[in-house]
């Protein structure tokens, strides 16, 4: 099984070629440009690179949040684009369970979090078992970060910390949590097409049509985005006519 | 464009237009510059209604919603498979960022896997190419009228794809007047349509709202005092306890713009030489501004052409439209094409 992994929901394009969860080809870009300007390109240069044509991919795999908004909307159409020129099946995973196979094997807690704007952050928890499965611990949110600080300290540690909020908060997070923090760096922690291609194949050997993520190349459902948030109006507006906002 | 496959003739050009510029994903299947063979469009307006105007984050996940979707009806309606295609041609500006890169994304998605190549099409141009959809003969130069919610331009056409703007709005857009001035007599969104009909049993000599020339010889626009002057008739009734008469309200507004409307499109003429005019966008569905422009330049042996009402607003068929000659012009995007909000007809 051939298949491509598409991940744009940080400020990183990631791209991985991969077959049967065996990672063939990677592109990994974090520069100044767009997604919309660096996608296309740098997936023209993997398949090149790797002597793959877009015919030899048996499944496509997108990264659908959460995430930067804008991000989560460009993977997902030019996923979606390919699987239906292509028509191929199309997959999706959340952004915090791929980056937690940045901690594969670890011992402790990882942690993912992910810049959220307004001094938050996407984070979730996860652990890895001894018979090589992921658990998730809980659920991925929107919290600030001193509010999952604070949750932290009351547990046991230590714990793994990956993702694109990481650089910006090292310092907060090591004066919080001292020794039980462990923060990797960029080129360890930051979202990659390999994790992606990890999680996708995962998914993918556990019969995804029973897990709600597949799409097929006909397309009766569809890899929903993920944004945890509202838009800003929609909370307004919830907020002004009462009620928790109808979605 | 390295490997996208470019026919040598330019027979049977199939192209897909996509449209998400601002709050409906569309798209649509054209032959041949002038052969539509489907035309599908999702339209956000009763989710944006509620907000009264539209939501830009908001609209922008809904055309994720519904992109799939409205490209393979469009698909599907037109009896093609996606190799059957020629060229993808997409908005990439002006509008909503947000908007603009799922129509892009998607678009060179599908170019890229289809082997075709990708047409980046500037949206004010798909609005005036929607008159060749159902006049493809038409002969150059002409002026173009150009009226929507986000802009009023008034335009020199020498040929095709070779614009020079002569003027443009100052302050709001007609769309954008019309829009404020529907939501203060509280007659909804979208406006113009509910201000035309509205005002279809009001009198429109029943105010005199101020239409705003400018200095002499300018072909700009202002429609900022006039929307003004409305509030304020609005603002000092209700003061004194006066109940207006809406209909009477929309209908002196509405001759107001089309008046403005209509002297600069004529001082265009006058200056050009050039008597053939073209009204696109949303407000060239207006019955009124058609009318009375199609009169005033039959005395003055010109011609007014627009497109039916349901190529006005938004839709797939304009951007294929304008996607058609410039894949006769050979005028490709590259896969690094992104979306420009900002964009200008130059
Ligand atoms: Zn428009």
């Amino acid at each position: 099984m051939k298949y491509l992994a598409i991940d744009t929901t940080t400020k990183v394009s990631g791209l991985a070629l991969a077959e049967d969860g065996r990672l063939v080809g990677e592109g990994f870009l974090h520069t100044a440009k767009t997604h919309s300007e660096r996608l296309i390109p740098l997936l023209d240069q993997l398949l090149r690179a790797a002597g793959w044509g877009l015919r030899d991919l048996n499944f496509i795999g997108v990264v659908r949040g959460p995430g930067s908004f804008t991000g989560i909307r460009i993977g997902i159409a030019s996923a979606q684009g390919l699987a239906a020129v292509l028509k191929l099946p199309l997959l999706g995973v959340l952004s915090l369970d791929a980056l937690a196979w940045a901690g594969w094997g670890r011992k402790e807690e990882i942690v993912p979090i992910l810049d959220a704007r307004k001094n938050e952050w996407y984070a979730a928890r996860y652990r890895w078992l001894a018979d090589g499965r992921l658990r998730a611990l809980s659920p991925p949110r929107a919290v600030s970060p001193a509010v999952l600080v604070r949750e932290l300290k009351g547990m046991d540690g230590p714990f793994v910390f990956v993702g694109d909020a990481v650089e910006k908060y090292r310092d907060f997070v090591c004066r919080e949590l001292g020794e039980q923090a462990i923060l990797l760096p960029d080129y360890l922690g930051l979202p990659r097409g390999a994790f992606a291609a990890q999680a996708l194949w995962r998914k993918w050997r556990e019969n995804p049509r029973t897990r709600g993520e597949w799409v097929s190349g006909e397309g009766e459902e569809r890899v929903a985005p993920y944004y945890i948030r509202l838009s800003e109006a929609e909370v307004n507006w919830a907020r002004k006519h009462g009620g928790g906002g109808d979605g | 464009m390295s490997d996208a496959k470019i026919k040598c003739s330019d027979a049977h050009i199939c192209i897909l237009g996509i449209e998400t510029s601002c709050d409906e994903t569309a798209a649509a299947v054209l032959r041949n510059g002038r052969e539509l063979l489907s035309h599908v469009i999702s339209s956000q307006i009763t989710i944006h209604q509620k907000y009264g105007g539209v939501v830009p984050e908001i609209a922008s996940r809904e055309h994720l919603l519904h992109f799939q979707q409205v490209v393979e009806k469009a698909m599907t309606e037109a009896k093609l498979d996606y190799g059957d295609l020629d060229a993808i041609a997409v908005t990439y500006g002006p509008g909503l960022v947000g908007s603009l890169l799922v129509g892009v994304a998607g678009a060179k998605a599908i170019a890229y896997a289809a082997g075709v190549p990708l047409i980046g099409v500037n949206h004010l141009e798909a609005h005036i190419c929607a008159n060749f959809l159902v006049h493809p003969h038409l002969a150059f130069p002409c002026l173009a009228l150009l009226v929507s919610g986000g802009h009023t331009h008034l335009i020199l056409l020498r040929g095709q794809a070779d614009y020079e703007v002569l003027g443009r709005t100052r302050d709001d857009a007609a769309g954008e007047a019309l829009d404020k001035v529907a939501r203060t007599l509280g007659l909804g969104y979208p406006g113009g349509p509910q201000v035309q009909k509205a005002a279809a049993a009001g009198n429109a000599a029943a105010f005199d709202f101020p239409r705003a020339m400018l200095e002499p010889g300018s072909l700009d626009f202002s429609f900022s005092g006039m929307k003004s002057a409305v509030l304020n008739t609005l603002n000092t009734a209700r003061m004194k306890g006066l109940s207006l008469c809406v209909p009477d309200l929309a209908a002196s507004f509405q001759q107001a713009v089309v008046d403005v409307l209509v002297r600069k499109t004529l001082l265009a003429v006058e200056q050009t030489g050039v008597k053939r005019v073209l009204l696109a966008g949303g407000v060239a569905a207006n019955e009124l501004l058609r009318t009375t422009l199609t009169r005033e330049l039959k005395e003055r042996d010109g011609r007014l052409f627009f497109p039916p009402p349901q190529l006005c607003t938004d839709n797939g068929a304009m951007v294929a439209s304008a996607g058609y000659y410039r894949y006769l012009a050979r005028d490709f995007a590259p896969w690094t094409l992104n979306a420009v909000p900002g964009l200008n007809l130059t």
